[in-house]
């Protein structure tokens, strides 16, 4: 009895004279690696300053005829780049109500008035968040030294969110005309006068884009070995060919493909996935089947000051792929409703207004389409979207009477089940889940209701998958395991007793 | 008859229910009572609205700089927004938007310029431009009101110039919120003084130089106190005053190579920088005799004339005296033209030949008229050497000499 107290008392001992010995060698480490710090000597002539892109609106410069001296490029190219920054900063000094950077771009005189504004909005807790979605400047005048420049920026499209006392008041897009006057100072093209010749409320020109030959049969598509990351290293036509093979077989006439935000490089898109994914249209192409193409994936970052970033994003994608045959519908947000709490239900609303106006105007041809998670959320933007998506994981009893009501809601517009299934995993983590047999009956009853209901669908998913990233579902194993097995084949290549069900 | 009344009965329902919706409208819309909408900048902007049930809405306005929220004021049984000072001061456009729940009611109102200048801003560059009328600068004035505004389209600036006897006065016209006015050059070069004046507001005086034009073909001169190539006395070149093709002197500073071409080929350069068109530049004498052959250059834009000069030899003849068991040599004297001693610093060459093989070359330079030469015994051993003797272009050679 002592001994063993004993023991325990020494282990005690010890382990806090090692824990001690611990502290102090990490706090004198610590404080070591601080000291070594700070004076990088690369960093001490600033010679790599990279430039960052934050504000990226689109941008087209009118043809040069200006008076005064003849423009060059490079000159035309840093009155651009400041002039963006201006207008950035602007936009950050209005959503902060703080005055930093607004010198550098905003000449003595100038700068005032937009410092009477913060003054007056932060007295009465006003702040606007905004940004710009498109300029047209027009090159009026260059002065013979260089020094001084005159621009009349056409239709410029400005988004703005106003706020008072921290509460949305105001959601309005406008289109304005501003004419403005630069001064290069300290190598900075300022601002010296802006004069807003003209606004108007924005309304941009939608054209109706015909859907009534559209009939989906499809399926969500991601590669068996390498799903959520189809256009990484591992990215093969010959897997892709072979699986959309085994869809057209089936009778399935349509694939839904994502394209990743971060993957394909946010702003500056990658040109390599681009031909990634071009090539993968190609293979769709081949097999006759159609693409439902589906942008932003992984993206959950609404905020006003990147709209401009992730309109580019946008634009590189539907530039190269709009005139692709296998190409069939947009869908510019995988399940948007589950940010709403998260990210605010209106800047969530807002971000893909603006954006359906984005890929409408590039795409004449396409329609458009938004994945939500549930019937409840599929009518916001009826209006806006050609074709309604919307997913359904949840009790089969219940998705007549939802599909009913969605269509009393909405009843010209096409309606797609744009993901459904079921997972056959019952195993540790789930003890009570469906089988292989629950998943087929599964099948065999919605493919039933899309039947009687005529509704087009798209079925998650063709592949049980080995793994499951993170990002998808979260770490919960139970929640990964049950992700791999929504499959109509299996692991091992066999198709499951739900594949006879895959359409109706 | 049952039919009718029910028919009665249905119309003036539908008679009571519209006016019921005609004044239901008027009591929840407010409605815009102000209908000005052009403004002189500065003035005092109040919008007016019938009163509303929800009680005052705010009002949402932005101009070129910014937006802002305009909070409601009830007077008379209306709804008064003052628009904020900071934007009735600054021209332009200003669009309005009543934040009501259930109508939104929106316009624009224009706020225009005053023809009014408190200041002329007025930019002119590049500062220094080249005689001949084909080269100019640019005046740029931005006219600009009490409030910093730019003034209307096509208000009258006068640019004026002041060049030599000439005054001239131009209308201009503003236009993209500015005025500008190019300058040429005259023929002559000088100082021009501009100014600009608009609604009786002068801007401040800037001066352009003009500058003359690339320099025309000129001539050279040299000027040496003799003839002689002492290897002392310095010979200066001088240019003609060098001109622009409108007879402008070209401006100080303007550099001027000198390319001396000797009798062997050799070139040798000096150079120097107009003051008041004319470049000076020198050069030491030769120390021998020689023809040197000149020609100046301004790089890339003019040159001159080519001009021969000769130098006379100075020293005839010199003596090679041996002693100090003939370890000592010494040269001289050296006579100058007058007989007179050569002026210390000329260079005489000593070579040292034994067995017909260069053993060293010495160096020295005179002193007083003479030179000496000491070969050390413990270098040069006793026995037998040739030796060699140059100055001023003449060699004299000593066949085995013997040191001991």
């Amino acid at each position: 009895m002592v001994s063993t107290n004993k023991n325990i008392l020494r282990t005690i001992l010890i382990a806090s004279y090692i824990m001690n010995v611990a502290l102090i060698i990490s706090g004198i480490s610590a404080l070591f690696s601080y000291l070594n710090t700070g004076a990088d000597r690369s960093t001490m002539l600033h010679t790599e300053i990279q430039k960052v892109e934050q504000y990226l609106p689109k941008l087209v410069w009118q043809p040069l005829q200006n008076e005064g001296r003849a423009m060059d490029k490079e000159n035309l190219n840093a009155l651009q780049n400041d002039y963006l920054d201006a207008w950035y900063v602007k936009q950050i000094a209005y959503k902060t109500n703080k005055t930093a950077g607004i010198k550098d771009y905003y000449t003595d005189s100038a700068r005032e008035n937009l410092y009477d504004f913060i003054e007056l909005n932060k007295a009465q807790n006003i702040t606007i968040e905004a940004t710009t979605l498109k300029h047209n400047p027009t090159l009026e005048f260059f002065s013979e030294d260089g020094q001084l420049a005159v621009i009349t920026d056409r239709d410029v499209v400005e988004y703005k969110r106003v706020f008072k006392a921290e509460k949305l008041v105001l959601q309005t897009t406008e289109t304005s005309t501003y004419k403005m006057v630069f001064l290069l100072e300290d190598g900075f093209w300022r601002i010296r006068h802006l004069v807003k010749e003209d606004t108007e409320i924005y309304s941009p020109e939608i054209s109706k884009i015909e859907t009534d030959s559209l009939n989906i049969k499809g399926i969500n598509y991601y590669p068996q070995a390498n799903p959520w990351n189809m256009f990484g290293d591992e990215f093969s036509t010959d897997t892709i060919a072979k699986d959309f093979k085994i869809i057209k077989d089936a009778g399935l006439n349509s694939v839904r493909l994502f394209v990743q935000y971060e993957d394909f490089g946010k702003a500056d898109v990658n040109p390599k996935k681009l031909e990634k994914l071009i090539k993968t249209l190609d293979v769709a192409e081949a097999q006759n089947l159609k693409v439902v193409l589906t942008l932003f994936d992984f993206f959950g970052d609404y905020s006003v000051m990147n709209w401009t970033l992730n309109q580019r994003h946008a634009e590189a994608i539907v530039e190269a792929v709009k005139d692709h045959n296998a190409l069939i519908a947009w869908d510019i947000k995988n399940e948007p409703n589950l940010d709403f709490e998260s990210r605010g239900k209106e800047t969530v609303i807002a971000w893909l207004e603006n954006m359906i106006d984005l890929v409408k105007e590039l795409d004449h041809v396409h329609p458009v389409t938004i994945g939500w998670s549930n019937t409840q959320s599929a009518s916001i933007l009826k209006d806006k979207v050609d074709i309604v998506s919307f997913h359904y994981y949840e009790d089969l009893d219940k998705l007549n009477e939802a599909i009913k009501t969605l269509k009393k809601d909405i009843p010209n517009k096409p309606i797609v089940l744009q993901e459904f299934g079921l997972s056959s995993y019952s195993g540790f983590w789930k003890p009570f889940g469906s089988s292989k047999d629950d998943q087929a009956n599964y099948h065999k009853k919605i493919q039933e209701l899309i039947a009687a209901n005529n509704l087009q669908f798209m079925s998650w998913t063709l592949y049980d998958f080995i793994e499951v990233p993170k990002d998808v579902v979260g770490s919960r194993p139970w929640r990964r395991n049950t992700q791999k097995h929504f499959g109509f084949i299996d692991k091992n290549g066999a198709k499951k007793a739900s594949f006879k069900y895959i359409t109706n | 008859m049952q039919f009718k009344r029910t028919y009665i009965f249905v119309l003036g329902l539908v008679l009571l229910s519209s006016f019921a919706v005609v004044q239901n409208s008027k009591t929840t819309n407010p409605v815009l009572i102000t209908t000005q909408t052009d403004y002189k900048v500065g003035n005092t902007i109040i919008l007016e609205f019938t009163l509303s049930e929800q009680k005052t809405p705010l009002l949402y306005c932005s101009n070129s700089y910014g937006s802002t929220l305009v909070s409601a004021e009830i007077k008379n049984n209306s709804l008064h927004y003052k628009i904020p000072n900071n934007i009735t001061k600054k021209i332009g456009v200003v669009n309005w938007k009543l934040l009501n729940d259930k109508a939104t009611l929106s316009g624009k109102l224009n706020i225009n310029p005053k023809a009014e200048v408190a200041t002329m801003e007025t930019y002119i560059g590049p500062p220094s431009i080249e005689a001949g009328g084909t080269d100019y600068t640019m005046l740029v004035v931005i006219p600009t009101d009490s409030l910093d505004n730019p003034v209307p389209s096509n208000t009258l600036v006068n640019a004026k110039f002041q060049f030599l006897n000439s005054e001239e006065k131009e209308a201009v016209f503003t236009k993209n919120l500015i005025a500008y006015r190019n300058i040429n050059s005259k023929r002559e070069s000088g100082r021009m003084l501009v100014s600009s004046e608009s609604l009786g507001t002068n801007s401040k005086e800037f001066t352009i130089n003009v500058a003359a034009a690339i320099p025309t073909d000129f001539t050279i001169s040299a000027k040496r106190p003799h003839e002689y190539s002492d290897g002392n006395q310095i010979t200066t070149f001088s240019t003609s005053v060098i001109k622009d093709k409108q007879n402008n002197v070209v401006s100080d500073g303007t550099f001027v190579t000198f390319f001396i071409t000797t009798k062997n080929e050799t070139i040798l350069k000096t150079t120097g920088t107009t003051i008041e068109g004319v470049a000076q530049a020198k050069m030491i004498h030769p120390d021998y005799a020689d023809t040197w052959s000149i020609k100046a250059y301004v790089d890339g834009m003019a040159e001159s004339n080519n001009i021969v000069l000769s130098y006379k030899q100075v020293i005839e003849d010199f003596e090679v005296a041996f002693s100090n068991n003939n370890r000592t040599i010494t040269v001289g004297p050296l006579q100058s033209f007058m007989q007179q001693m050569i002026p210390d610093g000329l260079h005489v060459k000593l070579t040292i030949y034994k067995d017909n093989e260069l053993i060293d070359t010495i160096i020295k330079t005179s002193f007083k008229g003479y030179v000496n030469y000491n070969l050390k015994p413990a270098i040069y051993k006793n026995d037998d050497y040739s030796f060699s003797i140059e100055t001023a272009g003449l060699k004299k050679e000593i066949k085995t000499k013997k040191l001991w």
